[in-house]
């Protein structure tokens, strides 16, 4: 059945049948389903499919062929088979799981690195909503006080529609993708109704190759869906899409305390253990530099004392000394003294006696030199006979040949001078 | 030191100081410094998850503005 072609305004369907080979349309029928026989078919359908009867499903049906010579040969649909459509539904779900695992990317979406704090959630549900009021009250009363942001992509959630939007908004979404840390996909409220677009090759698809991981919370008892298998978490529930959020921000807060209580802690043991440390330090200090001190003091007092000894002895041994050596000066002096004023007695008399033989020795020269000039005395030659003769100035005649007749000579004798007059004076050559 | 972490390099840089004490590699002159810095981090991991800087504006404008831009592309 390609298109059920339902007419909201009188009830009736006008499904277009198709038989397809490999893509191609090989055989095409109209057919009618009047109001009676679809209401009853669709309550059937979504008693056993969970899902409304919808487009492009195989289909087993009863139909009734009548020919109208007006309207031609026409099929009139009179009851559909929903478990052979339940079937098929399986059949196209294990399809798209088939073809993902063969495309590789099955495990796509999980292998997307989650945020420590997925906190900016970009949320792909329908505004009114009870499942989205349901995740954004648990968000916001939650009493840890955990802040999240929720930016709402609106789309449609259930029948084929879902699809297509759910495709567009991922679309938006990655965009602004710098914005988000995660998807969630939040349905509530719908029940376990039209849950087959879930299914869907291009919507599973799209969700597996998302770069931010997707979380679900689609809601409804029934079997896992593709997109649920493929997403990052399938929270099952919106509320417990919020409580997995949470949780998250506890994985995250939880060691945050922990480390402050531990930090806390261990500081303050690491600095009660330094404390003990420089106490029992100082303690070690005081002790050791008091037992210095005290030994230096008992050196002090041990080198005082020997040096008052030292000195008392040393004054005493000076004192000896001096005595010995007063007595020692008492003793030799008179005798230095004695010897000295011998060596002078003796010094003085040869000074004495040497003195009165040069004096003697003096005189008799003298007494001989007297002699000798009493020897020469002109007197003493006068004596003897012999005269001298002055000229008229006084002075002894040596020379006749100064004289002149006529002067007068004074001639001393040894007794008396007698003065005459020169009646000639003869040459001395004239003597010879 | 990153004065302006995210929640991640916060963490983890918290987490590297926990290992620290725990092995016992601070001194005490560190440990002023470092208890520091701890707390600094855990105020921020903590006005992290009280706080978010997300701006809802900015969001719609860059849904605008890379609409445009891809239409323009094509």
């Amino acid at each position: 059945m390609n298109k059920l072609n339902h007419y909201a305004h009188s009830g009736h369907c006008y499904p277009e049948l198709v038989e397809k080979k490999d893509g191609k349309v090989i055989a095409l029928m109209k057919a009618m389903l009047w109001k009676n026989d679809f209401y009853r078919i669709d309550q059937r359908f979504h008693k056993i499919l969970k899902e409304p009867i919808k487009d492009g499903i195989n289909i087993l049906f009863c139909a009734s062929i009548s020919f109208d010579p007006m309207h031609g040969l026409s099929l009139r649909i009179i009851d559909i088979d929903p478990v052979f459509s339940l079937g098929e539904l399986e059949r196209e779900k294990q399809e798209t799981i088939e073809r993902l695992k063969r495309e590789g990317i099955y495990d796509q979406n999980r292998k997307v690195a989650m945020a420590m704090l997925p906190q900016r959630i970009a949320v792909i549900s329908v505004e009114t909503s009870k499942g989205y009021s349901d995740y954004l009250k648990i968000l916001e009363h939650n009493p840890w006080g955990y802040t999240f942001f929720n930016f709402l992509f609106p789309s449609l959630l259930q029948s084929e529609r879902a699809i297509p939007s759910i495709i567009n908004q991922l679309k938006r979404i990655k965009k602004v993708i710098h914005h988000f840390d995660a998807v969630a996909i939040i349905r509530g409220g719908g029940g376990d109704v039209g849950l087959s677009s879930f299914n869907n090759y291009e919507l599973a698809r799209e969700i597996a190759l998302f770069p931010l991981p997707v979380i679900t919370g689609i809601g409804h008892s029934t079997n896992e869906t593709v997109v649920e298998m493929v997403s990052f978490k399938n929270a099952i529930t919106p509320t417990e899409l919020a409580d997995y959020l949470i949780q998250m921000f506890h994985n995250f807060s939880v060691p945050v305390k922990k480390a402050e209580e531990f930090i806390t802690e261990r500081s303050l043991r690491i600095l009660k253990d330094e404390r003990l440390k420089f106490h029992n330090t100082m303690k070690y200090f005081k002790s050791v530099t008091q037992h210095q001190l005290s030994k230096n003091h008992n050196n002090i007092a041990g080198l005082t004392s020997a040096l008052t000894q030292q000195a008392k002895f040393q004054l005493l041994q000076s004192d000896q000394n001096i005595d010995r050596n007063r007595q020692h000066i008492l003793k030799f002096t008179p005798l230095v003294i004695q010897y000295r004023r011998q060596r002078t007695s003796e010094i003085v008399n040869r000074f004495l006696k040497q003195t009165a033989d040069f004096i003697m020795a003096q005189q008799q020269s003298v007494q001989q030199v007297e002699k000798h000039v009493n020897f020469l005395n002109p007197e003493n030659i006068l004596k003897r006979g012999f005269s001298i003769t002055l000229d008229q100035h006084g002075k002894a005649i040596k020379d006749s040949a100064k004289l002149n007749a006529g002067d007068t000579i004074t001639t001393i004798l040894a007794s008396g001078k007698v003065v005459s007059k020169i009646e000639d004076v003869l040459n001395h050559r004239d003597d010879e | 030191m990153n004065e302006n972490p995210t929640y991640t390099e916060a963490f983890e840089e918290l987490q590297q100081i926990v290992t620290e004490i725990e092995s016992g590699q601070i001194t005490v002159d560190e440990l002023s410094e470092k208890v520091k810095r701890a707390t600094a981090l855990i105020k921020i991991c903590k006005l992290k998850l009280t706080t978010t800087e997300a701006d809802i504006n900015l969001i719609l404008k860059d849904i605008e503005t890379s609409g445009g831009k891809r239409e323009e592309t094509k």
